[in-house]
């Protein structure tokens, strides 16, 4: 065994931000997201990649940019640098322009606490002499020119690194990128301080990724271990881990191929350079080796494809990752002239990857662990840039190894400021054309809406009556019904709350409206913050309904004055976790005997409501983008969320409920005991996988895959109406509200509930269970919690009923997916 | 200074006697009497050496108008071939011993039939007789293969372990200085997860009032937390595993530490499972399901796969029940050492680290010691690998999966554990005849691991508690003795400050067998 079977660095998970862009865009937007993912990092490894820069920033023209290579390399020993350049580069290359990056001057201060390399930084070209000579050397004269120039730069850089860096000895010197117009940086430490500390804040480029790395080995780290890794015109970033790692780098050593870094990012990078680039696959097929079609998936592909398929799978099945992984790839497509940013999820659909796609006069498409970072980002460009808004026009997640999307999707940024979304079959992703993004400034006030119909009218029909109206409103009139309802709000704690009712509904509803949803929004949820940061801060002996708690008052808080009194919870500034964190302060507010709670700012802080014992009517509004864990082992309180929520929400749900204005993501509701969710939007994969007792949902969208694995609540099930609204707030059935292969998988008990009239789904994407027709029964058992979800999310239960336009029976919509009992799981050794 | 307080308060408990239920106990060896040659002289009884109110042949039985001799449970006691004095003294010969067949076909190599009654007799009488070897088994390898070297140079006598005087063998189960209580134990063992489900209501308790008893802990295991286990909510750990049964945020809020489970020794990769005949309906309404239906347990957490999602999950623990400490308790694949420096870094103040060699039967064959490390390697390689990240002494370690005795205890901290986590041995007291029927049809014949109304009853949890106390008690004398033969104060001083390598086989006191010349 060579150590580099043995040797490895060992690593899980990562926080991974990329984004892709028809405009460049500035490293200081970044710095956000990359904080406010700190804790899917450990500080011990940041990486940042650029790609498609801007020539006049890097001082050098147009072409030298395009077509020479730009090699980074990165000197922990400042003194190698001569030797280096006179043994690589000198002998072999014409240097265009080479510069010392800038960088802080004390890393100390901004809280590093390993000096990052000195990097230096190359344009250059092989010599044609060496070039030519390499070709003959190597029997590459049939190629093109360039590409064997390519091999060269690949195996220079190669021969580079052995030289001066391994895992293992002296680590002097490595190259850090060596593509054309890309550039790749990396440190020990958090993600941001790479842009900090070389001075990236107003770099431009088309295409950014950002890795916060989590590596568990080494108690001196070295920034060769952080991610990005290189292919050629291609940077990776990795979240995961391999089972094996083995046996790809013994895929790669049978072609010559040998990793010195030691981590399964490197040989996912090498490998993908090998597809990509040697082998020249296109995008597809390349996908195909790393993440393989199978089971039902590769069942449902047209014939042709399945022929390529099985072939690529019996080459490289070898290669192909096995494990919880995805790859955020940036690359320089060069051949075709544009800019990719490629994300890839693994054929289980192992780790969190969100995809975002923002539409409009800029075109922005982003990638990350996580929904909150994906916001952040755009909230920070939005306030540089008022063609963006502070929210995606969709957001989705891949259904590794499918047959639907192929697990990965790429966006392309042409050269003419174009960018397309795609998926693995090079589908275009659309997003739906709601409303022309021009802005009408005519028209006025609504005279039918102003402060006396405020007054008199009840929330409800306030919306109603907004809702009915603000499908050909501008924004002008939108905003001043906004600054109408802020002032109501100010008058007084009744006022207020009506206030935000009002915003609330505009917030959880679907309506048409000319103003896109991305636009009004965050315009409504803006709103509501404002009104919330009026309420007074917390003090003893306080005598309105209203208080509010903060990070600064947290130590303040008190008794309610009444019964009634609402808490109003400024998330913003509280850490993501820990001691101190929101789960602490909610459960101390309901000790003091606080019923009555709104919580709003959330920039990703987890746990909020974890494992909060409340069972006499609590109430918990929440606005923003909560984290992780949201209400885990909650037990009787009323959740409310105002928008979409991470993974792992309502973990352990014991009793309660919880109501979801959006999509839910992972894992939602694992091991919930009882209690009822109620989800207006979609949710992931492996949502009521093992619950048990009374555990009871709602999903009005859809799920990918493994929903109620293991599910043995016998007084619970799942209702999954696999509907959406169009961009005219109409009702749209999907196409099937369940794609996956894995259905109620050996469940012990409970039962599935599919709006699925047209019978789309089938017995072979169950696994232990079986399809029936719901009976008179059933739709009594329904029916109640259909009731509540139209009173909650306005889906009239009328509409559920009618499939194209006719209104159809019960048994004619609805159909039952039950678990069969297995004989080998009830009558083990009994003789019956 | 609460840590020493609670110290002080903490008295030993009592050793009182808790004999065996069964009516006739297995012994090494078996006196056979042809009665047509017996003439009741008596002679037998009065040279046997262990005639101390019980015998081989019971007095009392000459004064039987039958003439009849009855072999009493005392035979238990019998020396066997190397005393032989009943079979001498017997002028018409009618006597012969052997060894007993019952005997022969107990136990298996780890847990060898003399290990098996020995720990028997520990739970009877707090300390072992020395007629049977109490230290180590016969499988060839790991801890039957390491002794101290004390050990080598004479015999150990059991008087002498009795007469060790006392030593400090607590540990502290937070050293993570991150403001969570520093829990202290005074024996540096807790008790081992097993579930409602897996052993019987009765069992648990009998665990829970040993543990109290011993100020340590016994764990709930993954199949809820039963209302019988509350007022003794101080000593007992709340498992949270994989399928989560019975598991909610009132529990967690209970314990003083959760253990998060995310792999077992002897069964890792997979998931739990209780087969249907023991899913009773008491055990079905703790889980929330429906009974006699077979329950599994996936593998792994399906919200963490990978270590950031780890430290999500700790953290949400942590937030959940700010004053508890995290276990995290692992199997031992070949890359341990990097899930222990996760856990570290994911916030766990004890990592769990178990070894193939535990599990009941109901842990799969093919699974039981084929996929798991070891646990005497695992744990040095965990420990020099927290000792170069230096980190060491932040991390509790605790071992379990495989340690069946005192001597073995000491030995895995002497090779870098603190502690161990005790399954199997506590079962053993109780009765166990390692017979490995645990998980079919209504489960064990000696009433622990089932969930049988009527075979439960078997146990009855104050003597079963009084069993596990009195075979902590002699273990406790072990440590002390082995503690004084070391010249240590402390079985924290056993654990080594750097790296555990072997040199010629030997290490801080311990010397392996195949390397003696």
């Amino acid at each position: 065994m060579t150590m580099n079977s043995f040797e490895r660095v060992a690593e899980g998970g990562c926080g991974v931000i990329g984004v892709a862009s028809s405009i460049p865009i500035k490293g200081r937007f970044l710095l956000r997201p990359l904080v406010q993912t700190h804790n899917r990092g450990n500080g011990k490894g940041g990486g940042i990649a650029a790609v498609g820069l801007s020539a006049e920033q890097l001082g050098v023209s147009k072409r030298v940019l395009e077509e020479c290579y730009l090699v980074q390399i990165a000197y922990l020993d400042s003194n190698v640098r001569e030797d280096v350049e006179a043994s690589f580069i000198k002998p072999f290359m014409r240097v265009e322009y080479f510069e010392k990056l800038p960088t802080l001057g004390d890393y100390r201060s901004i809280g590093l606490e390993v000096k990052p390399p000195e990097v230096w930084r190359y344009f250059l070209r092989v010599d044609e002499d060496v070039l030519k000579k390499f070709a003959e050397d190597n029997g590459m004269q049939a190629l093109d020119p360039r590409d064997v120039e390519d091999e060269f730069i690949y195996r220079n850089s190669f021969a580079l690194n052995r030289k001066h860096y391994s895992s293992t000895g002296l680590k002097k010197a490595f190259v850090l990128s060596h593509g054309r117009n890309m550039i790749v940086l990396k440190i020990v430490g958090y993600a941001e301080q790479v842009i900090k500390y070389y001075m990236l804040e107003d770099l431009e480029a088309h295409i950014w990724i950002g890795h916060q790395r989590y590596p568990t080995k080494g108690k001196v780290w070295h920034p060769g271990g952080s991610h990005p890794f290189i292919g050629l015109n291609d940077a990776l970033v990795h979240n995961g881990d391999f089972a094996n790692y083995y046996s790809i780098t013994e895929y790669l050593r049978q072609r010559n191929i040998y990793p010195l870094f030691l981590t399964d990012t490197e040989v996912a990078a090498l490998y993908w350079d090998l597809l990509t680039r040697i082998y020249r696959y296109p995008l597809e097929y390349a996908i195909e080796a790393l993440a393989p079609t199978t089971e039902r998936d590769f069942a449902m592909l047209p014939d042709e494809k399945k022929k390529i398929y099985k072939v690529i799978q019996a080459t490289h099945i070898h290669g192909s990752p096995d494990g919880p992984w995805f790859f955020i790839i940036a690359r320089n497509d060069v051949r075709n002239r544009v800019f990719q940013l490629i994300g890839i999820t693994d054929t289980s659909m192992l780790r969190p990857q969100v995809f975002a796609l923002h539409d409009g006069d800029v075109k922005i498409g982003i990638i990350a662990s996580e929904r909150q970072a994906i916001d952040a980002m755009l909230e920070e460009l939005s306030k540089h840039d008022e063609r963006i808004h502070p929210m995606a026009d969709a957001y989705w997640y891949a259904r590794g190894g499918s047959y639907t999307d192929g697990g990965a999707f790429i966006y392309t940024v042409d050269e003419y400021g174009g960018l397309v979304c795609t998926n693995k079959f090079g589908k275009r992703v659309a997003v739906e054309a709601s409303t022309p993004r021009v802005e009408f400034n005519g028209g006025g006030w609504r005279p039918e809406i102003d402060e006396k119909t405020i007054k008199r009218l009840g929330p409800e029909e306030l919306f109603k009556l907004v809702s009915k109206s603000i499908g050909d409103w501008s924004i002008r009139e939108v905003v001043s019904l906004i600054e109408a309802l802020e002032e109501h709000g100010m008058k007084g704690s009744e006022e207020m709350l009506k206030a935000i009712s009002v915003l609330t509904l505009l917030i959880d509803r679907r309506y048409p409206s000319r103003v896109s949803r991305n636009r009004l929004i965050p315009l409504f949820e803006k709103a509501v913050s404002k009104i919330l940061s009026s309420v007074p801060l917390i003090e003893a002996n306080f005598q309105g309904r209203l208080q509010r708690v903060d990070w600064d008052s947290r130590r303040m808080l008190v008794k309610p004055s009444a019964a009634n009194s609402v808490l109003v919870i400024d998330a913003h500034d509280f850490p993501p976790e820990g001691d101190e964190g929101v789960c602490n302060l909610l459960e101390n507010a309901y000790r003091l005997g606080w019923r009555r709670l709104i919580a709003y700012n959330f920039i990703g802080q987890r746990n909020f409501g974890a494992g909060l014992v409340a069972r006499d009517g609590v109430r918990i509004d929440v606005y923003g983008r909560p984290g992780d864990c949201l209400a885990a082992f909650a037990d009787g309180p009323e959740f409310h969320v105002h928008g979409s929520v991470q993974d792992s929400v309502a973990y352990c749900f014991r009793s309660g409920r919880i109501v979801v204005y959006g999509d839910a993501g992972k894992a939602f509701e694992y091991g919930a005991k009882g209690g009822v969710a109620f989800i207006l939007g979609d949710l992931v994969d492996r949502p009521l996988i093992n619950a048990v007792g009374s555990a009871t949902a709602v999903i009005n969208g859809s799920c990918m895959d493994y929903m109620g694995e293991s599910f043995m609540a016998a007084k619970g099930f799942i209702i999954l109406n696999g509907i959406r609204f169009d961009g005219k707030g109409r009702l749209v059935e999907k196409e099937t509200p369940y794609h996956g292969g894995n259905l109620l998988p050996l469940a012990a008990a409970g039962a599935v509930y599919i709006r699925d009239p047209r019978g789309t789904v089938g017995e072979d994407q169950l696994n232990g269970g079986r399809i029936e027709s719901i009976t008179g029964k059933d739709w009594e058992k329904i029916l109640p919690l259909l009731r509540e979800n139209e009173k909650l999310f306005g889906i009239r239960v009328e509409d559920l009923l009618r499939v194209n336009g006719v209104l159809r029976m019960p048994e004619e919509v609805y159909r039952k997916v039950v678990p069969v009992q297995v004989a080998a799981l009830t009558r083990y050794e009994r003789g019956d | 200074m609460k840590m020493i307080q609670s110290r002080l308060a903490f008295k030993v408990p009592e050793v009182k006697p808790a004999v065996s239920k069964e009516p006739f106990r297995i012994g090494k060896f078996e006196v056979l009497l042809d009665r047509s040659k017996c003439t009741a002289c008596g002679l037998c009884a009065q040279v046997c050496p262990t005639y101390i109110g019980s015998a081989i042949v019971e007095y009392e039985a000459f004064k039987k108008p039958s003439g009849i001799l009855r072999v009493t449970n005392a035979r238990a006691m019998c020396e066997g071939l190397v005393c032989r004095k009943c079979v001498e003294s017997c002028p018409t010969k009618a006597l012969t011993v052997r060894i007993n067949p019952q005997y022969l076909i107990l136990g298996d190599k780890r847990w060898t039939a003399d290990l098996i009654l020995s720990t028997w007799e520990q739970a009877e009488s707090g300390k072992p007789s020395g007629r049977y070897e109490y230290r180590v088994g016969d499988s060839g390898g790991g801890f039957d293969k390491i002794r101290f070297d004390f050990e080598l140079e004479e015999e150990v006598s059991i008087n002498e372990i009795f007469e060790a005087e006392d030593r400090d063998t607590s540990i502290v189960l937070n050293r993570r200085r991150d403001g969570r209580p520093e829990i202290s134990i005074p024996i540096p063992v807790y008790s081992a997860d097993m579930s409602f489900g897996s052993i019987s209501l009765r069992v648990m308790v009998a665990r829970a009032i040993a543990a109290k008893a011993w100020n340590t802990f016994t764990s709930t295991g993954e199949g809820g937390y039963p209302n019988e286990l509350i007022p003794f909510k101080d000593h007992v750990i709340t498992q949270v595993a994989t399928g989560h049964f019975g598991v909610n945020a009132e529990t967690v809020k209970r314990a003083r530490i959760v253990c998060l489970k995310y792999a077992q020794g002897a069964k890792p990769g997979l998931g739990g499972h209780l087969l249907a005949d023991k899913v009773t309906p008491k055990v079905a309404e703790i889980r929330e399901v429906v009974p006699y239906i077979s329950l599994f347990s996936p593998f792994p957490f399906h919200n963490v796969y990978s270590v950031e999602d780890h430290y999500r999950h700790v953290q949400l623990i942590k937030d959940i029940n700010p004053k508890a400490l995290v276990s995290v308790k692992v199997s031992t694949p070949i890359d341990v050492d990097m899930v222990a420096i996760g856990s570290y870094y994911a916030g766990a103040n004890i990592l769990q680290v178990d070894g193939g060699f535990g599990g009941t039967g109901a842990a799969p064959d093919i699974a039981k010691k084929n996929i798991a490390m070891p646990i005497e390697y695992a744990i040095p390689m965990v420990h020099n690998y927290l000792v170069r990240e230096g980190v060491r002494d932040e991390m509790v370690i605790m071992a379990s999966g495989g340690i069946r005795t005192a001597f073995d205890v000491a030995k895995i901290i002497a090779l870098g554990a603190d502690g161990a986590v005790i399954g199997t041995s506590e079962l053993v007291a109780l009765g166990c005849k390692r017979c490995g029927n645990c998980e079919r049809g209504r489960g064990c014949p000696s009433g622990i691991a089932t969930t049988d109304p009527a075979l439960s009853l078997l146990i009855d949890p104050e003597w079963g508690a009084q069993r596990i106390i009195n075979m902590y008690c002699s273990w406790k004398k072990q440590w002390n003795y082995i503690l004084s033969k070391l010249g240590l104060s402390s079985i924290r001083e056993l654990r080594p400050k750097n790296e555990v390598k072997f040199r010629k086989g030997r290490f801080n006191h311990l010397v392996h067998l195949d390397h003696l010349r």
